[in-house]
């Protein structure tokens, strides 16, 4: 049972699992709150370590409809080493109304999961929804026990709070009107007693702390691996395709992202996305695919406009896995003007 | 076309130009003679044609033909002694496969696409094969750790 966490005034939180968006200074493997700026140097040869420990670990993925969907902070960090980066789509829970930091899950590009299956790395974990609710009445009883032990531990740890602030408050006025002390003594004391007969604490301002790392799936690496083997998305010739020139970049090594904001499929990064500016946006085309040439135009001059090269992607082999090549046309500033 | 028959002696007197001046001109005679492409296909070739001949002064343009996809190509030097560029010229309004891209690249040499509207407008665009670097954005720079020193501040 996770132990209550104070309300209102979290300071240091050694134990939850913070966002494993990688901070600028590369040596960081891992961050806490967002408040804190105390980050954790981790030498190379530590850092080579963990990733060897990490590099034969299946890495769990959940299904939201079609889309994959990752929560482990471990599983974050593994799949950044292998080049799969993801797009972190949650709330922080302590930083909710903005969009600057998001936190897990790391939401994959359907290729991006579709490539974990494939290197046999990525294993779907089940939709415990579907299970009938009734199947596990003590489980559910002993959750909503666990919630109301964790309501009273964090009422009583807020009023502590309260009468902290309060005791403190009026020491401080105290020692600025010297009044006389018996006095002093009886207001603190009234003030005290009022505030624990009518302080309540509010339902919604409890935190619920969500299991990540929880038990089940994610403690059986064997049945993880097991299911590694089924990867339940329908294959299409366009998906086909974004599947193919993805792999084949990823293979030569460059880090892929989409592209939305500038109307591609993917843009392509030399390196790591927090360290580089993408050099390409990818177009995915089928090799007779009709493109309007407004359209042509339009994405390369945009791509001028930005700097980025748009490389035309097509596919050119046929429906076999391997052998079939990926061709690229770079639409380059032709200077004319 | 700005043909004006003056009356004086001394003046020359140019006669106006036929409405159907481009019908009779050799160039687009020697394209429709290729036999490849529509007449729509075939006009946007010589509106580039003429771009490139007398606007930008290229040397030794030439049409010819390409048979696979059924369409009328340009080639041609920018300037003497460089190599010979091959340009395919489209109406605006028709589609572009990559097949059809990589026949042209096949060719060998530099390749532009140049699309023609109904305005007669065109645009260029170039391009290659291959994975092709861009060059950097400009004012790069280390901010080093301004942007930390700034947030720390806000608390």
């Amino acid at each position: 049972m996770p132990t209550a966490v104070k309300p209102h005034r979290i300071r240091s939180c050694s134990h939850t699992q913070g966002s494993t968006r990688a901070h600028p200074h590369w040596n960081c493997t891992q961050m806490d709150s967002p408040e804190q700026k105390i980050t954790k140097t981790v030498s190379r040869v530590d850092a080579s370590k963990e990733s060897m420990a990490n590099s034969r670990q299946v890495i769990g993925i959940n299904f939201c409809g079609p889309t994959p969907l990752m929560w482990r902070a471990d599983d974050l960090k593994s799949v950044r080493e292998l080049g799969i980066i993801g797009t972190l789509v949650g709330s922080l829970a302590r930083q909710p109304r903005q969009n600057t930091r998001l936190g897990r899950p790391l939401e994959l590009l359907p290729e991006e999961g579709r490539l974990l299956a494939d290197m046999g790395r990525a294993a779907v974990i089940p939709d415990s929804t579907n299970e009938d609710p009734e199947v596990n009445p003590e489980q559910v009883e002993q959750y909503h026990a666990g919630l109301e032990n964790s309501f009273q531990e964090q009422g009583a740890l807020a009023l502590e709070d309260r009468k902290a602030t309060l005791m403190r408050v009026m020491t401080k006025k105290h020692n600025e009107n010297s009044g006389s002390q018996e006095d002093s003594d009886g207001a603190v004391r009234d003030r005290l007693e009022a505030l624990a007969h009518g302080f309540s604490f509010p339902r919604p301002a409890m935190a619920v702390q969500l299991c990540t790392a929880r038990a089940g799936l994610s403690h059986c690496p064997e049945v993880r691996r097991f299911l590694a083997a089924d990867w339940p998305i329908p294959r299409d010739e366009r998906s086909e395709t974004r599947f193919r020139v993805f792999r084949d970049l990823r293979r030569q090594g460059f880090y892929l992202t989409s592209a939305g904001k500038f109307g591609g499929d993917y843009l392509v990064y030399p390196g790591d996305p927090l360290r580089f500016h993408a050099y390409f946006i990818v177009v995915c085309i089928s090799m007779d695919e009709s493109m309007p040439l407004c359209d042509v135009l339009a994405i390369a001059r945009l791509g001028s406009n930005v700097k980025k090269t748009v490389l035309l992607c097509s596919s050119g082999g046929s429906q076999e896995d391997d052998g079939e090549e990926v061709v690229y046309t770079s639409l380059q500033w032709s200077g004319m003007v | 076309m700005s043909e004006l028959t003056k009356k004086t002696d001394e003046d020359v007197i140019e006669k106006p130009l036929p409405p159907n001046w481009i019908l009779q001109h050799p160039m687009y005679q020697h394209l429709m003679n290729l036999d490849v492409g529509d007449s729509a296909q075939v006009h946007a070739a010589f509106l580039v044609y003429l771009d490139l001949a007398e606007v930008r002064q290229w040397k030794e343009v030439s049409g010819v033909g390409c048979s696979e996809l059924r369409l009328v190509l340009l080639e041609g030097r920018e300037k003497e002694g460089e190599p010979t560029q091959t340009v395919l010229p489209l109406p605006v309004h028709r589609g572009l496969s990559h097949r059809s891209v990589r026949s042209v690249l096949a060719r060998g040499s530099p390749m532009l696409l140049c699309v023609v509207a109904s305005d007669s407008s065109l645009v260029y665009q170039r391009m290659c094969d291959g994975l092709l670097t861009p060059d950097p954005p400009v004012g790069i720079q280390d901010q080093g750790r301004r942007q930390h020193r700034k947030r720390r501040q806000q608390h």
